[in-house]
């Protein structure tokens, strides 16, 4: 059974190329301009993953309305924003209201593509159990690489797909400065430096709300970032 | 524009147009004047209403001059030298008396008709005294002060020892102390005499022997039948005339010294508040605009209904206009960027459609340059929203101590291995440099700074990057060899959209928001930003003042 991804776009060349592209990829597609139908849609059928744009026509805000609906529907169904917004202020409000990331339209549709395979494997694999050669271990901080699941200290870490990869790059090589673009390469995505701050500010503040101690990554001005190995 | 031009105030103008005024007690005296020549004349034509009454009286009453006049002299000291051709009578010091008459009878007849201030006398055609009554000199009257309020005694004193001074500059002041030479003679001489025992109705005017008074006299012929037996003289000195003009004058002078007074000062209240107004309007028109141009802000626009307020309201609204076009000017890289992103993701996604489809090989080569050519676009638009991003998060920005030495030597660490053909000399103090901010705000601050120094930068000249810790404060400086910085941009550096790279072809877009980056980072920890030429003008530095941590 293919998956059924639905996209929510109001711009027509953008929604037919995204579109195309996932159908060449083997997923069926639904697509819809407006927030009442995609809803009306919704609730006859759940799609498997949403694609999501921020302002849909003269509803600003609908994209936002309709992952709330979306998910009052579902507690599972991975969603993902896609939108031309890029202040923090939009990706904050995003990822509260239980999307599962928050893309730019500057992503290029083989990253996008990407991510709903990445999306897809960690819905899928969350009950299965976990083979030990996907698993990154680093002192208290457990990296879950099929399901792209994060621990620390034995508590899950609720991150998105966009913060995992970039805890991951981080990880994989304590004590390596990672740089802006090797952060944006790792994470698959095409932003501005300050989002990168913004990014790593928001998964500093998810492990140390689980651990007021965590001290595990640190800037170093002027190149990048680097995860500390615990003492 | 003239180089004299004086710089006169608002008041110092209104007082100089309220000199017009002066022109008023000028013409005050001039009515005074002409009011002094009414009432002289008025005072003739009663002196020879008088001298024409008496003379009525003593018409064709020849007996009153046949009794032979008993000689004036029974107070002695008088002699009469009768020389033969005609009667003259020589007076020599008499004692002056209010009523000497040598004919009793018409001394009877003038004593009922004569006024306090004015002297008759009748004489006969030898011009010999018959009769004289009344006298020139008026009883000096006493000021009298004690029933006086309060108010009127400061005025009386102000008109006393300020006005009148001034006013007997001006004016001729009576006197009742001038020498009366007429007075005890016997025998009357002068062109009034001499006219009327012509038979003509003289009036004559001489000033007093000493020159203090003058008087006015008119003669009027008495008749008997056809003939002129004697003559009525009416005298009376012109202090009268003098005294009111005196006291008109006086009375206008303070009326219009007391306007001119109370206008001035009412004037000049009304040009002060005016002054303070424009000047109130002035200051906060000043204070509304900062050193770069920027609206700092809005000048509350006045209530009141004159052009005042009308000037303050259109400035109000100027100003607001003008913010609105500063905010609009600088989101506007923003907002276009955001405008820009959805035909680009069109352009992508199309060309991302492309290249999964089947396509000949010289196809591929299209879709690298037109890739590529998208990805300078895409890197434009982020740069462009960067200063808006940068703002967006300063209002939720994470304040912290941290020492500046380490943040700056790490950053100078990274610029090392990103720029290999620079050399970068490296300043710091020996002590850390505590400041409160955003370490990730200065170290994005300072990329701009090296990014910048860097690309006008002579090619492997050093740049030479300084921390200071001076006593007020702490200075940040980035300082490059190249080209000096042209004096009209100094000002207008750190401002949005303003760049010096002339347009030329290369990978790197120019939008100037680098330095207005700077402006906000350094606005952000408190600090401030300037750019100047090194002394040998032969580069740039860009420094950076922040605070000390508390």
């Amino acid at each position: 059974m293919s998956r059924r991804i639905a996209i929510v776009e109001d711009e027509p060349a953008i929604r037919e190329n995204y579109a195309d592209v996932l159908r060449k990829q083997g997923y069926e597609v639904v697509a819809f301009a407006k927030r009442a139908d995609a809803l009306a849609a919704f609730g006859t059928r759940l799609p498997d993953l949403a694609l999501i744009d921020i302002g849909l026509a003269d509803d600003i805000d609908g994209g936002f309305a309709l992952c709330r609906e979306l998910r009052a529907l579902s507690a599972t169904v991975p969603i993902i924003f896609l939108s031309a917004r890029d202040s923090d202020f939009d990706i904050v409000s995003g990822l509260r209201l239980g999307a599962d990331d928050y893309l730019t339209k500057d992503i290029s549709l083989p990253h996008l593509v990407a991510r709903i395979a990445a999306l897809f494997r960690r819905s899928d694999l969350l009950a299965v159990p976990q083979a030990s050669e996907d698993i990154l271990e680093r002192g208290q901080l457990i990296l879950d690489l099929k399901r792209l699941a994060a621990r620390w200290g034995g508590r899950r870490v609720e991150l998105t797909l966009t913060e995992f990869w970039m805890v991951h790059a981080l990880a994989k090589f304590p004590g390596h400065v990672k740089d802006r673009d090797a952060l944006m390469r790792d994470a698959r995505i095409v932003v501005d430096d300050s989002t990168i701050t913004s990014h790593i500010k928001r998964i500093r503040k998810k492990f140390v709300a689980l651990d007021p101690a965590f001290n595990c990554i640190t800037t170093v001005y002027g190149m990048g970032y680097r995860w500390n190995a615990e003492e | 524009m003239n180089r004299f031009r004086i710089a006169l105030g608002i008041r110092a103008q209104l007082l100089l147009v309220l000199t017009v005024f002066l022109a008023i007690p000028w013409l005050g005296y001039e009515y005074v004047r002409e009011l002094e020549r009414f009432l002289r004349e008025a005072q003739e034509r009663t002196l020879a209403g008088t001298a024409q009454a008496v003379a009525t009286a003593l018409h064709d009453r020849p007996r009153l001059f046949e009794a032979q006049p008993a000689p004036l002299d029974s107070l002695a000291t008088e002699r009469r030298v009768d020389d033969g051709s005609g009667t003259v009578v020589r007076a020599l010091e008499l004692s002056p008396a209010p009523l000497t008459a040598a004919s009793p009878d018409i001394a009877q007849i003038i004593h009922g008709l004569s006024r306090t201030t004015a002297r008759i006398w009748v004489v006969d055609r030898d011009q010999n005294v018959l009769a004289r009554a009344g006298s020139l000199k008026r009883p000096e009257s006493l000021p009298n002060d004690g029933s006086e309020s309060g108010f009127s005694r400061v005025r009386h004193w102000l008109e006393r020892e300020m006005l009148q001074p001034v006013y007997a500059r001006v004016l001729t002041q009576p006197t009742e102390d001038f020498s009366d030479e007429r007075a005890g003679r016997t025998v009357a001489l002068g062109k009034d005499v001499e006219g009327a025992l012509s038979g003509i109705l003289t009036i004559a005017r001489r000033p007093t022997a000493d020159g203090r008074a003058l008087i006015v006299a008119a003669a009027h012929p008495i008749w008997v039948g056809d003939e002129v037996r004697g003559a009525v003289i009416v005298e009376e000195t012109t202090n009268v005339v003098l005294a009111e003009r005196n006291r008109a004058f006086a009375r206008l002078f303070n009326i219009v010294l007391a306007a001119l007074l109370i206008g001035s000062v009412a004037l000049t209240l009304y040009a002060s508040r005016l002054s303070a107004r424009i000047r109130r309007l002035r200051d906060e028109a000043e204070a509304a605009i900062d050193a770069h141009g920027r609206v700092r802000g809005v000048v509350a626009g006045s209530r009141a209904g004159d052009e005042i307020g009308d000037l303050s309201r259109s400035f109000s609204s100027v100003l607001a206009r003008l913010s609105h076009y500063a905010s609009y000017q600088e989101n506007m890289a923003s907002r276009l960027s955001h405008e820009l992103r959805t035909p680009v993701a069109v352009v992508r996604s199309s060309l991302d459609n492309l290249r999964l489809s089947p396509l000949p090989e010289d196809a591929r080569v299209y879709i690298e340059r037109a890739q590529q050519g998208l990805n300078r676009l895409t890197h434009i638009l982020t740069r462009m929203t960067e200063a808006t991003r940068l703002e967006q998060s300063l209002n939720d920005a994470e304040r912290q101590r941290f020492d500046l030495a380490k943040v700056i030597a790490g950053c100078v660490d990274g610029y090392r291995i990103a720029y290999p053909q620079h050399a970068l000399e490296l300043t710091l103090p020996d002590a850390e440099v505590m400041v409160e901010g955003a370490p990730e705000l200065i170290a994005q601050m300072l990329d701009k700074l090296v990014a910048n120094a860097v690309e006008f930068g002579v090619l492997g000249s050093p740049i030479r990057i300084r921390l200071q810790r001076n006593e007020l404060n702490i200075e940040i400086s980035v300082e490059n060899q190249g080209p000096p910085l042209p004096d009209e941009m100094r000002g207008r550096l750190f401002d949005s959209m303003v760049s010096l790279r002339s347009a030329q072809e290369g990978d790197e877009p120019h939008l100037g928001l680098g330095l207005y980056i700077v402006r906000l980072i350094a606005e952000f920890h408190g600090g401030r930003a300037f750019a100047r030429n090194r002394d040998d003008e032969r580069g740039a530095i860009v420094a950076i003042i922040l605070p000390h941590a508390d």
